[in-house]
């Protein structure tokens, strides 16, 4: 060969050595580690390497020249990536390829590897060149986002899998629980109905979803009370509550309903969409109906021998002999007072039962008021000698109510300020007008009670601490009070301070419950 | 007071025994019926004037004697109390035109006043 690369080498005209020296440079400056290999002698043992080669394996000049490259590999001799090599360098061909190799030291570094033929004039390979990059950083972001991308859909199928459990679970109790569920759209057509609805009402899915609600089984669903429950309360954005349907349907017949509403207000896919509960009622009110006919018979059972024994006590007490003992009519009177109380229970508890499952009648009619109020108290002082009830202030009214509720309301509440004021003497009834109402105070000096019992007062079966012990009852005279003034649109309260007495007052409005309740 | 006749129709022996023990005081004829399927011949027999019929009891219930009492132009007038110890008595008998409602357990003196009052 003429001068070394025709003179491209000789750098400004300088000799050869200085160009030579000028080119070792400039490789040793390079940051890529260079190495050249002697392919002439067994096992291409490397001749030549650079600064940064050194610098980027960590070994002496002395470790590396005259060694086959290899020794970079350490002990990890199973990459694919050595064929690739070793078939580039037995066809004499250049390679590119990203290695694990290993430092003096030990540390794994990501070797970007370019491997290239050195050929002589007549075309043999005299040399192989190779060029080296230290890519560990490159990998290792590669390798963080790789294993960044498993971890994320990694989580990305949990959650899936977590969405769809429960998505399975919601599924599953809409189609376990007893109670027709159905999801309309905002034109009232049936978007899903669960298994319970589909059952209740003896339809198929095909015959349901898709349909509008009202054409449901042939227009069976075309209830006047449901679209008024759709089309005028919905659209206030009020829930509809327990909202009693009774409808006759052709198949299945006479069901009473009590029907749930309430519309998607959130912005998103399931807006305006309404969701229907359907609970079929019919079943249980008609149990509740059983249940208050036997309570209806047992107390009509039980009243007869007590009217039997209440008639022979009284009998009794109006033969009593001349010569008999003090002890004998007082037990006689005891015995009496026992056959009312039995009575009395016997009363109450059908009171409770008819409460509960909201079956009070009111039979409304108009009554002197003060007069009902005045005969009550004289009815009340004629059994009770030890105390005086004192009556004071009047209405002048007739009011619309159920005369014999809120007699018993008045007995009530009279007997109880006797019953829990043993001690004192008086009991002050007041009455008056305030507006559209009257209003009934009963006061009473008795044991009183404390705030957290005037809460509790008027609930079922509730008995103070102090009462419990004191008195006997089963505490369930309020609470019919209560309710008996609530079905009448009145209001029942007490004030009372514990060893100070109690002050229970009523309102009834004047002229009855339904103008009470539209005013 | 003059002599009347009382009819009393209650399917339960005691509320019979008791009644007429009570009623007796006043002087009056008792007669006492528990099957209230004779009330009618016992009626047409004796002439009663006054009658207390319990409600419920089997076959011919005290709401149905009364009605036929009052569809009946000779009986139409009389006094016939309705004697019960069902919730909704009251409404029954004054759906029945009954001249008088008590409610069992009743009152000695209650029950003498009622009956006082309807004889006279």
């Amino acid at each position: 060969m003429d001068t070394f690369q025709h003179g491209k080498f000789l750098f400004s005209g300088a000799s050869l050595q200085t160009s030579l020296d000028l080119l070792t440079k400039a490789l040793d400056a390079s940051i890529s580690g260079i190495i050249l290999t002697d392919n002439k002698q067994p096992d291409n043992p490397i001749v030549y390497c650079n600064s940064a080669f050194e610098k980027l394996t960590g070994y002496q000049r002395n470790e590396i020249i005259g060694h086959n490259c290899r020794f970079l590999q350490a002990d990890d001799r199973n990459q694919k990536e050595r064929k690739i090599l070793r078939d580039s360098i037995k066809n004499g061909q250049e390679c590119a390829i990203e290695i694990r190799n290993y430092k003096q030291n030990g540390d794994l570094f990501w070797n970007d590897l370019y491997v290239a033929p050195v050929k002589d004039a007549s075309g043999e390979i005299t040399h192989f060149i190779g060029v080296q990059n230290d890519i560990s950083d490159r990998k290792k972001v590669e390798q963080d986002l790789r294993q960044q991308k498993v971890s994320m859909e990694k989580i990305i199928a949990e959650r899936t899998a977590d969405l769809r459990d429960s998505e399975a679970f919601l599924t599953s109790i809409i189609q376990t629980v007893r109670e027709g569920l159905l999801v309309l759209d905002r034109d009232f057509k049936v978007i899903s109905a669960n298994s319970h609805f589909i059952r209740t009402f003896k339809v198929t899915s095909e015959d349901t979803v898709g349909k509008e609600l009202y054409a449901l089984g042939n227009n069976q669903w075309d209830i006047p009370q449901l679209r008024e429950l759709l089309v005028k309360i919905l659209p206030t954005n009020n829930p509809v509550v327990d909202f009693e349907v009774e409808h006759d349907f052709p198949h299945i017949g006479r069901k009473l309903m009590l029907l749930n509403a309430y519309r998607i207000e959130l912005e998103g896919q399931f807006k305006d969409q309404i969701l229907l509960a359907i609970e079929d009622i019919t079943d249980r009110k008609e149990i509740e109906r059983r249940k208050d006919d036997f309570l209806s018979i047992a107390s009509h059972e039980l009243k007869t021998p007590l009217t039997t024994i209440k008639g022979y006590m009284q009998v009794l007490q109006r033969n009593i002999p001349d010569n008999a003992s003090e002890k004998f009519s007082i037990t006689m009177g005891k015995v009496a007072q026992y056959i009312d109380r039995l009575n009395s229970l016997i009363a109450e508890l059908l009171d409770v039962s008819r409460i509960q499952t909201g079956n009070i009648e009111l039979h409304e009619a108009p009554i002197d008021f003060d007069k009902m109020v005045a005969e009550a108290v004289e009815g009340i002082q004629t059994s009770a000698p030890n105390h005086r009830i004192i009556l004071s202030g009047s209405t002048n009214v007739s009011i619309l109510a159920d005369e014999s509720h809120i007699i018993q309301v008045l007995n009530n509440l009279i007997s109880n300020a006797i019953k829990y004021g043993p001690d004192s003497s008086v009991v002050e009834v007041h009455i008056s007008n305030v507006s559209e109402y009257v209003k009934v105070s009963v006061k009473d000096s008795g044991v009183g009670m404390t705030s957290e019992d005037t809460k509790k007062v008027f609930e079922r079966f509730y008995r103070g601490n102090d009462v419990q012990k004191r008195f006997p009852g089963m505490g369930i005279g309020l609470y019919v009070c209560d309710q008996i003034i609530k079905n009448h649109k009145g209001t029942l309260w007490v004030d009372s301070e514990k060893g100070k007495g109690s002050t229970f007052s009523f309102t009834l409005p004047k002229n009855g419950k339904e103008l009470a309740k539209n005013e | 007071m003059s002599n009347k006749k009382i009819l009393i129709c209650d399917d339960d022996e005691g509320i019979l025994d008791v009644l007429g023990l009570i009623l007796e005081d006043t002087g009056h004829t008792i007669i006492p019926e528990i099957n209230s399927l004779n009330v009618k011949a016992v009626m047409d027999k004796e002439m009663p004037d006054l009658i207390i019929l319990d409600l419920w009891m089997p076959v011919l219930s005290g709401d149905q004697l009364l009605s036929m009492i009052r569809t009946t132009p000779v009986y139409k007038d009389l006094p016939v109390i309705i004697i019960s110890a069902s919730r909704d008595g009251e409404q029954i008998a004054n759906d029945h035109l009954a001249s008088a409602f008590i409610a069992k357990p009743f009152d000695y003196d209650h029950l003498l006043t009622v009956v006082g009052e309807l004889l006279n």
